[in-house]
């Protein structure tokens, strides 16, 4: 069936709104761009916000990547289930909550490889950045193509400029928007995009919310909707396993595990949220919060316009097509229901939430490539001599040229996912493909003391050179994994390919990390050998050629695609080079299983408070006070308060204190963390230097809001 | 009526499958003493968690309860 395409939707009004609203948003966030001092505050903010304003912002982030476009395609396509991925992240919050957010706060990392060569080793690092920049800039470009998708359907099919004659393809409106985006990441920083989206957090709950109540009336009522709508479009679960291209089972393996995991634990753009909040406490909150409520309340707002399409192609096929292109159902359900100007408003959130997410992921990426390629070339070349405020300030322009470079790489990663048949499945794709090797590398190093270097690096060789094995034979190594999904030729299993991947890294990893013994009995009886070098030189250069050969091997030999001696051979030699990965890394990389473990693992998270604090922790519940300000000479990092007030808060010279603008409403972002200094004896006065005041803003004369943090 | 594959089928797997990785989860983290259960913010967030997990079964049976006979 050809689908139908729409080009030329909306008026000269619509667009006007868009333009003002885009300007608007704009200054919105250049206006808080004024608090980054900092790579510090540019990445990360400053560590202070409250939960709830975080909270709302990761709501942009989350809408924007789980979009409008892609929800209403699938829920016009299939109904209710649409909505079945944001409701299935509850499995590994607690592993979230009690693992992997105190890790990262404690520990100070800035950048999920920093992890990796703190628990593992530096080749691990090298590894994982490489991993989580595919990751990433694959998921900048999934935000672009689905930006283009987003705005083609408003645009004329060609145009002439000064007498040249255009043809407006989706690749040319990627183009064009990725200029915008590029100009409004490079000045705002993290502080300006937490609080763009938390201004559009609430715009966009309005305008799907808008959307539906719109919808509803135009169709004539909720009980209308309701009972025009057939059983099976009513059910919030997929089918079991059919059809191909939207199925329950390879849904939840590739979103509810993988994907939350992916989403939780490496999108580094969430993680900088949750960094951001002033304490662990307030992340759990913040997380907490988002998947209880915001989550299934966003399922509504971006899946809703494919069910009122749904609804109005039933009733009148005339008005919507029921083969209309799903990608282009949201433009075309909001262009119907809406008038003039509310239509271009509800297309001005939509688009903007979208660029809050390729935002937030180009920053992201960005603070990978600072912390982890910038920062080791630097420290390998020697050229750290510079002092700090210097080094900080070419790191920020560093960071912003860094960002230009990513937003033209996630432009060219469009053309790996622009011919899939919808935006839905090119994610789905990339979810199964890219994240199990780092998934369950960041999962076991946290969860599994026994996890080493060996076993992570294998996790990611050798589960990749399976991996491809799998993509390029899905019919033998796929198919026993996808509990009767039917195999697509031209896209074959792109959702439960992820259980077959995230076997397969999984497998690899725990078999090395179980056999450590031997692999060390192995490695001490070549040092006894004469010919040591010659022997794991040998076996270096046969994994490489290896490891080329199968990653290639579809383009080297042409197999039956369903020869079964032949893919027993090649899964062979994946094993044969995975063994000798293991073996090489043993050899090489030094690893302490005490020290690469301790407050890096879920079972030291008490040492890793401690080394967070650098002395003993406080844990005595004390009460939160408001002060009144006063500066006093000096640039320590150190807040004075009397004796009484630090006995109220239970608190001792050297504990840490946030210190915070009394009015709620700010959120935290007039906010300082410091040490509680000797106690004077002026009761309900606190004494900070220029350095916290700065870092602060505080106004003067507002009241201040103090607690003891440990 | 839809078939078993349509409506209870995913739901005993999603909350089967998925109830296993929350268990382990729930597991891993009071043994290893990450979820202290002696601190009183701690014993707040252990019933939080569990409350989200049947919070969804719940939400979902309702919705596939509603689909089948409302």
């Amino acid at each position: 069936m050809d689908l139908e395409k729409f080009h030329n939707i909306g008026t000269s009004t619509d667009w006007i709104v868009m333009v003002v609203y885009f300007i608007a948003i704009m200054l919105f966030g250049t206006y808080f761009g004024r608090y980054n001092r900092s790579t510090k505050d540019f990445f990360f903010g400053g560590r202070r916000f409250s939960w709830w304003l975080i909270s709302f912002s990761i709501v942009a982030t989350g809408v924007g990547s789980h979009s409008f476009i892609k929800y209403s395609a699938k829920g016009f396509e299939a109904g209710f289930s649409s909505s079945m991925t944001y409701m299935n992240d509850w499995f590994f919050v607690p592993f979230f909550l009690f693992g992997w957010l105190p890790i990262i706060i404690y520990t100070k990392i800035r950048s999920i490889p920093e992890y990796f060569e703190k628990r593992f080793s530096p080749s691990a690092r090298f590894l994982a950045t490489v991993l989580l920049l595919f990751y990433m800039i694959g998921y900048i470009s999934i935000g672009f193509l689905t930006l283009g998708k987003a705005l083609l359907p408003m645009l004329p099919t060609d145009f002439t400029l000064f007498g040249t004659h255009f043809e407006v393809t989706l690749m040319g409106v990627v183009i064009v928007i990725a200029i915008i985006t590029g100009i409004y990441i490079t000045f705002g920083g993290q502080t300006a995009v937490i609080f763009t989206d938390l201004l559009q957090g609430f715009i966009l709950l309005f305008a799907g919310f808008l959307i539906f109540i719109i919808g509803i009336s135009y169709i004539g009522g909720l009980g209308l909707f309701w009972d025009m709508l057939p059983t099976e479009w009513k059910l919030p679960l997929a089918h079991f396993n059919e059809p191909s291209s939207f199925n329950f089972v390879g849904i939840f393996w590739q979103d509810a595990i993988a994907g939350s995991i992916g989403f939780l634990f490496m999108n580094m753009g969430l993680i900088m949220r949750f960094m951001a909040t002033k304490s662990v406490n307030e992340g759990r909150k913040a997380a907490t919060f988002n998947i209880l409520f915001m989550l299934p309340l966003s399922a509504i707002v971006v899946s809703n316009a494919g069910w009122v399409g749904k609804a109005i192609s039933v009733e009148f096929p005339d008005i919507i097509p029921p083969n209309t292109d799903p990608d282009q159902i949201f433009v075309v359900v909001a262009n119907v229901i809406a008038s003039p100007g509310v239509f271009g408003f509800v297309m001005a959130a939509l688009t903007a939430a979208l660029m809050s997410t390729v935002d937030t992921l180009i920053n992201a990426t960005a603070a990978i490539y600072i912390n982890d390629v910038h920062r080791p070339i630097k420290k390998f070349l020697k050229q750290l001599s510079d002092d700090a405020k210097t080094t900080d300030r070419k790191e920020l322009f560093s960071a912003r040229v860094s960002s230009v470079i990513i937003t033209l790489l996630g432009v060219l990663g469009v053309l790996a996912f622009r011919d899939f048949p919808t935006v839905y499945e090119a994610h789905g794709y990339f979810h199964s493909t890219l994240t199990p090797p780092l998934v369950i590398a960041i999962f076991m190093g946290i969860f599994w003391k026994r996890f080493t270097p060996a076993a992570v690096i294998v996790t990611f060789i050798g589960g990749i050179a399976l991996m491809v094995l799998g993509a390029n034979y899905p019919a033998l190594l796929i198919k026993p994994f996808a509990h009767g999904t039917p195999m697509d030729e031209s896209h074959p299993f792109s959702y439960i390919r992820a259980l077959y991947n995230l076997f397969v890294c999984f497998a690899v990893g725990y078999i090395a990390a179980l056999t450590t013994g031997y692999q060390k009995k192995f490695v001490g009886w070549v040092k006894t050998k004469s010919n040591e070098k010659i022997i794991v030189y040998s076996m270096l250069t046969f994994s490489i050629f290896l490891f080329v050969g199968l990653v290639f091997s579809s383009s080297l030999i042409s197999l039956h695609p369903e020869s079964y001696l032949e893919i027993f051979i090649f899964v062979l030699l994946s094993l044969v080079m995975s063994a000798m990965v293991t073996l090489l890394v043993t050899y090489f990389v030094k690893y302490d299983p005490v020290a690469n473990t301790l407050g890096l693992t879920v079972y030291s998270l008490a040492e890793a408070k401690e080394m967070f604090k650098g002395s003993k922790i406080n844990d005595k519940e004390g009460e939160k006070i408001k002060v009144h300000w006063k500066f006093k000479e000096g640039d320590e990092d150190i807040i004075y308060f009397s004796k009484n007030d630090m006995k109220r808060m239970q608190a001792e010279a050297g504990d840490l204190v946030y210190l915070s603008d009394a009015r709620k409403w700010m959120g935290g972002l007039k906010s300082v963390h410091s040490v509680f200094g000797e106690p004077h004896q002026e009761d309900g006065i606190v004494y900070i230097t220029s350095e916290n005041m700065q870092q602060g803003q505080f106004v003067k004369g507002r009241i201040l809001r103090a607690e003891k943090e440990m | 009526m839809p078939s078993f594959f349509n409506t209870w089928l995913p739901f005993i797997y999603l909350y089967g499958v998925g109830g296993f990785f929350f268990l382990i989860g729930m597991i891993i983290i009071r043994k290893s003493g990450a979820l202290d259960m002696s601190k009183k913010k701690h014993r707040f967030w252990y019933k939080v968690l569990i409350f989200g997990f049947f919070y969804f079964v719940v939400m979902h049976a309702l919705l596939i309860v509603a689909a089948l006979y409302w």
